[in-house]
């Protein structure tokens, strides 16, 4: 059973939003606290963080695009 | 028989006690990666200032063979003790003792610890490590578990009362635990939930381990039951250590004062918070720049982390800071931030610690699953909470307060005794975009280029009402104020308001909306 408020892996929209800015390529490497996204949702620029040390496997948007609450923005190996 | 070999009796029927359930029982709660549970109390306690009670009870069940069965102290030790010299009251059950089963006799011991704490006006730490009920004693531990609850309602707000969960507390033993003040959880260690995996597969076939149904980070960081997390034991008995530096020993004392320091000089107030209110930061570096020492003791740090809350000290005294988080879901409100602030912020008021709280948000998060989870009722709990405390309540409006969050946040409104704004806070009824939408919305639609009479509205919305001046201009708020005068001026308003009354109606108590 998938924990998904646990689950480090797959990075979600808290809330339907614009993307700003995507800072990361599939298959690049990323520390822990490093910005994947930029999202623009409440009046703010949320910056998407890395929550483990991991490989960018999947990146499911870029800028401009509006994305709904809960899209998996990045995954991570 | 001569006093020598009294003695000696005494001597050697405490060594048998003291060996609890045995070195081959010992060596199991070893080999799970925990200490025992006298290990625990002394690790916890100051050294050498232990001392048991009702090391001698035994059980007095006689049904199911347990008739003859020996159960040193009855799976639980009790005592008093002190906590960097703060008095307090203790019980730890004993694994390696029957499982830690809670029988009448082991509950009896653990409800004298807590009648006396309770009379002592004392904290009360209760160390949990247990299988449940002992069920060869049938309704008497249940009845045994309900004399726990009263008890711990009772003192609700007398004394504190801290849960130490360090084994398995499952079924009715978690209510012990979420009736308390503070519950502590250890990695790989603490399991807590109603029903365990084996009910939940053969009631609804879902299969889940322990750990992922109810482990340490479960209640760290999704149900919110746990107040602080960590990595070993040693580092939670650190963790109440600290913890009970910051807290009055009982509801009529303030907490103890230390020596006043400045913040440390790397927490530089004036470059913490953007100025472009769309760029987060993280509001605990400003509450560090505040803070004695820059020392803030965070609590439920990985639960609804887009409110921070915990303890500081500002010129020697413990404050509770809340404050909301911008680097967390734009530090929006919500159903867990509303209710884990809300907690806070009456265990403050309980205890008599001043309550200082920093704004900047947003506002309430909207959605479906926001609204059908209650967030009306759950964000009501923290209005509740903020205009019914009476203890010093200092506002500070770093950047964003709007609508409902401007009110919610410890606003004049709700009676803050002091309201300080940063010269970038902007205070109005809603966003400047969503603002000037519905007020210019005539002029927007029928303009030739909508998109930049929106543009042109939004501005002229920006710079009359984005501000904290129209605020000032009615006494909501008492001043507006540079940043690096925040410090002063807390530590002032601490000062003035530390004879302060705050008269209420009489009544036997509220009805707050939990």
């Amino acid at each position: 059973m998938s924990l998904s408020r646990l689950d480090k892996k797959q990075l979600t929209a808290f809330i339907p939003g614009t993307i700003i800015d995507v800072k990361v390529k599939v298959g690049q490497p990323v520390n822990q606290g490093e910005i994947l996204v930029i999202l623009d949702a409440m009046k703010m620029h949320n910056r998407i963080l890395a929550p483990i040390n991991s490989i960018v496997k999947e990146v499911n948007v870029k800028p401009n695009d509006r994305v709904q609450k809960g899209f998996v923005m990045i995954v991570l190996e | 028989m001569p006093l020598k070999s009294k003695i000696e009796e005494l001597q050697k029927r405490k060594e048998e006690v003291l060996q609890g359930g045995g070195e081959q029982a010992i060596a199991k709660q070893v080999a799970m990666g925990k200490l025992t549970a006298r290990e625990r109390v002394l690790a916890l306690l100051d050294e050498d200032s232990f001392h048991e009670y009702d090391l001698f009870v035994e059980h007095d069940a006689r049904d199911f063979g347990m008739d003859g069965k020996i159960l040193h102290g009855d799976g639980v030790i009790i005592g008093t003790g002190t906590v960097f010299g703060a008095p307090v009251a203790v019980f730890a059950q004993d694994f390696t003792v029957a499982g830690g089963s809670l029988g009448s006799m082991h509950a009896r011991k653990i409800t004298k610890i807590m009648d006396y704490a309770l009379r002592m006006r004392i904290p009360l730490i209760g160390i949990n490590d247990s299988g449940g009920a002992r069920i060869q004693e049938g309704v008497n531990s249940l009845a045994g578990y309900g004399e726990i609850f009263w008890r711990n309602t009772l003192s609700s707000g007398i004394i504190p009362q801290l849960s130490v969960i360090l084994g398995p507390c499952a079924g009715g033993a978690v209510y012990s635990p979420a009736l308390t003040d503070f519950v502590f959880v250890v990695d790989k260690i603490s399991k807590m939930f109603i029903t365990g995996p084996e009910v939940i597969k053969s009631v609804l076939g879902e299969e889940i381990s322990q750990d992922d149904l109810g482990g340490a980070m479960v209640h760290a960081a999704i149900t919110g039951n746990a107040h602080f997390y960590a990595e070993s034991e040693i580092e939670c008995f650190e963790q109440i250590k600290k913890l009970i530096t910051f807290i009055p020993w009982n509801n009529s004392r303030k907490a103890r004062r230390f020596e006043p320091k400045e913040p440390k000089p790397e927490f530089n107030i004036n470059n913490i918070v953007p100025n472009d209110p769309k760029q987060p930061y993280d509001v605990r570096d400003v509450i560090k720049a505040l803070a004695d020492d820059s020392d803030f003791f965070e609590i439920q740090e990985l639960w609804a982390a887009n409110i921070v809350i915990g303890f500081g000290r500002l010129n020697g005294e413990t404050v509770g800071f809340v404050a909301n988080q911008p680097l967390v879901m734009a530090g929006v409100l919500d159903v867990d931030s509303s209710d884990k602030a809300a907690r806070f912020i009456r265990y403050c008021d309980a205890f008599n610690i001043p309550l200082c709280t920093l704004v900047d948000l947003p506002g309430y998060l909207p959605g479906i699953d926001q609204e059908h989870a209650g967030v009306i009722r759950h964000g009501a709990k923290l209005l509740y909470a903020y205009s019914e405390a009476s203890v010093p309540k200092m506002t500070v409006i770093l950047r964003k307060a709007y609508g409902g969050g401007y009110i919610a946040m410890s606003s004049r409104h709700l009676r803050a005794d002091f309201v300080f704004a940063w010269p970038g806070a902007e205070i109005a009824v809603m966003g400047p975009e969503g603002a000037a939408n519905i007020i210019f919305r005539k002029e927007i639609t029928e303009a030739a280029n909508p998109e930049e009479m929106r543009r042109k509205k939004v501005e002229e919305y920006k710079e009359k009402f984005a501000n904290p001046y129209v605020a000032a201009s009615k006494g909501y708020i008492d001043t507006v104020i540079e940043p690096k005068e925040t410090r002063k001026l807390l530590l002032h308003a601490l000062e003035v308001s530390s004879t302060k009354i705050a008269d209420r109606p009489t009544k036997k108590h509220g009805i707050p909306p939990f």
